[in-house]
């Protein structure tokens, strides 16, 4: 009887590769979906471990999310952050965040004034030197690895902008395109003004008592710290968490969907064959067995060619357009459920109704 | 001599939209063990009917029906599949066979079906296969196999779970008169070897004198024993 099954998968070799194609689009969906929202998230964050100060001083409102930003802190708190006790180092930095260059994603840049913000994260230069002249920047070694950059390349940032790459830093650090501050000033006309302020606490002071005393000294300010703003990226951007359960619950309806019309057609075009089956003496517990076993079969050939192309797609992805894709085995065994169960689900009404087909009638079906 | 078949009395009245049609009226027919009975009459008499009655296919609308020592016509929807799948063997006229299995993937499907622990009897189906000689013909799928072929494939398959009895409508109704000769002569043999009880519905009057008993029906009735020829 599994030769049933399988003799009939083969008998309609489109028809059941189309299903098949069906189910892995839908789990290839959810696989590269949050296959890259946490690639990115993780990106995000382990370039942010990078980050050695505590604390982040902005204006209220800004940072909210990482896709936009705007220059609208005066620098002048850097002295009076400086003043505060208990704080090391005050470092202003600039972030523009513009659409990639590759169309989709988004860049990161940042202005930094390089010294006080390489000796305060502890970052080195591989080769060339820092960032003097307004075009020019500096990018981390593992975009210049990936884009096949060197010291003396030019560069185009924000669509059109010509730049030239003076030298490559590591390790990674927020953005991984640095200019300096006074250009990104110049660029965005907002002279003496910074996106936010990285403080670093004095060894031995504790940073929550640190992130309060400046709270009290420069009210009205927002005083976070940077493992908050970072742990969570996926949080951060806006419903991100609900789309993807979303694209999850419409890859399954999906899934389901295809198995179903399948398996409905497969019914009607054996209606004689269920009825042999029934002359046969096959219960309808035996003939739904059939047709469902029909359908996880299908189903997991799909999940199969889900997972290779999620692979392959995300590959290719990557290479083109430098997204991140890491694959969770909590979403993998998610998508598999899908398949698996909108396979089953989708199959159940074709396999009911053939269990339930008047035998004489379905002998008489031509 | 054992009873196999034992229908009393039976009626069954189709409805079609809001008319009643009549096709049993009234059959009783009792069929021993070995016996090999055909059953005769003209179109529409209500053969095929009585044939799914005995097999548990459809219910009658009065009656009672009896197959080795088990009651169909008490028993629920899944009570009659099961006594079908332990003691009914069905041959129909055409299109018998699952177009996608080969011929020994027919018969163990049947098998399958039958045995629910998953045991087959290999000797059981060499047996019939000779007695069949469709020896070589297994690994064939249906349309790689004549009429003829197809409908003793359709046989194997009944007989290899070892029914009580053998039900065939017209089981050469589809075949030309020397494929006819070669079936209806595989099912005197199974009769004769395996002393297979069978009761097979023809228009043929030459295969039914090959029965040991012929049933001759009339408009939903059987047609008084007296007239019946007994051989
Ligand atoms: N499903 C049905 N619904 C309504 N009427 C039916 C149905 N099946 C059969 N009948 C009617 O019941 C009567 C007996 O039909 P049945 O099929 O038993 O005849 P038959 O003797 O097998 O005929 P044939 O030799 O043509 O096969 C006929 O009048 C037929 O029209
Ligand atoms: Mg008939």
């Amino acid at each position: 009887m599994d030769n049933l099954i399988i003799s009939n998968i083969r008998q309609r070799p489109i028809r059941s590769l189309v299903s098949v194609i069906g189910v892995a689009l839908g789990v290839a969906l959810v696989m590269l979906f949050t296959g890259l929202a946490h690639g990115m998230s993780n990106d995000l964050q382990r370039r942010s471990q990078n980050v050695r100060a505590e604390i982040m001083f902005t204006r209220p409102g800004t940072m909210d999310n990482l896709t936009s930003s705007t220059l609208n802190l005066s620098t002048k708190y850097v002295e009076r952050l400086q003043a505060v006790d208990g704080v090391e180092a005050a470092v202003p930095i600039g972030l523009y965040v513009f659409q990639g260059g590759a169309g989709f994603g988004f860049e990161q840049l940042e202005g930094v004034d390089w010294p006080v913000f390489s000796k305060m994260n502890n970052i080195q230069l591989e080769d060339g030197r820092a960032p003097e002249a307004a075009d020019e920047v500096v990018i981390d070694y593992i975009k210049a690895h990936n884009e096949n950059r060197k010291v003396g390349d030019p560069i185009t940032l924000l669509g059109n902008k010509p730049y030239r790459i003076v030298g490559i830093f590591s390790p990674e650090s927020g953005s991984r395109t640095k200019m300096t501050l006074s250009a990104m000033q110049d660029l965005l006309e907002a002279p003496g003004k910074c996106t936010y302020i990285l403080v670093k606490a004095k060894e031995g002071v504790s940073e929550q008592a640190l992130a309060e005393r400046i709270d009290k000294e420069l009210p009205g300010n927002k005083v976070q710290f940077t493992r908050d703003v970072f742990t969570s990226i996926e949080s951060r951007i806006p419903f991100l968490g609900v789309f993807l359960k979303v694209l999850v619950g419409l890859a399954a309806v999906v899934s389901a969907l295809v198995v179903m019309l399948a398996m409905y057609t497969t019914i009607t075009e054996r209606t004689r064959e269920i009825g042999i089956l029934k002359a046969m003496g096959a219960s309808r517990g035996y003939i739904i067995g059939v047709i469902e076993k029909e359908a996880i079969l299908i189903s997991a050939l799909g999940l199969v060619l889900g997972f290779a192309v999620a692979m392959l797609g995300g590959l290719l992805i990557h290479r083109r357009y430098n997204l991140i894709f890491e694959y969770s085995w909590s979403w993998a065994a998610a998508a598999a459920a899908i398949g698996l169960l909108g396979g089953a689900i989708g199959a159940l009404y074709p396999a009911v109704r053939a269990a339930n087909l008047d035998a004489v009638s379905a002998l008489s079906y031509e | 001599m054992r009873t196999i078949l034992q229908a009393e009395n039976l009626e069954k009245v189709y409805r079609v939209g809001r008319v009643d049609v009549p096709a049993l009226r009234g059959v009783s027919l009792e069929v021993q063990e070995g016996e090999f009975v055909a059953i005769m009459g003209p179109s529409g008499c209500g053969k095929s009917t009585l044939l799914h009655l005995m097999g548990g296919l459809l219910t009658p609308t009065s009656g009672r029906i009896i197959i080795d020592g088990e009651d169909l016509t008490a028993a629920s929807d899944a009570k009659r599949t099961d006594i079908r799948r332990r003691k009914i063997g069905f041959v129909f006229q055409r299109f018998n066979l699952f177009p996608t299995l080969t011929a020994e993937g027919n018969l163990r499907l049947a098998e399958s079906i039958h045995n629910r622990n998953g045991k087959d009897d290999p000797e059981r189906r060499r047996e019939v296969l000779r007695l069949l000689r469709l020896e070589d013909k297994m690994h064939h799928k249906p349309l790689e196999l004549s009429g003829g072929e197809q409908q003793r494939v359709a046989l194997a398959r009944a007989v290899v779970t070892r029914p009580a009895i053998i039900l065939a409508d017209e089981p050469t109704g589809n075949l030309d008169t020397e494929n006819s000769a070669i079936v209806l002569n595989m099912f005197q043999e199974l009769n004769y070897r395996f002393n297979q009880t069978i009761v097979m519905i023809t228009h043929n009057p030459e295969a039914a004198a090959m029965c040991k008993r012929i049933v001759q029906m009339r408009d939903g009735q059987i047609v008084e024993p007296a007239q019946n020829v007994r051989m």
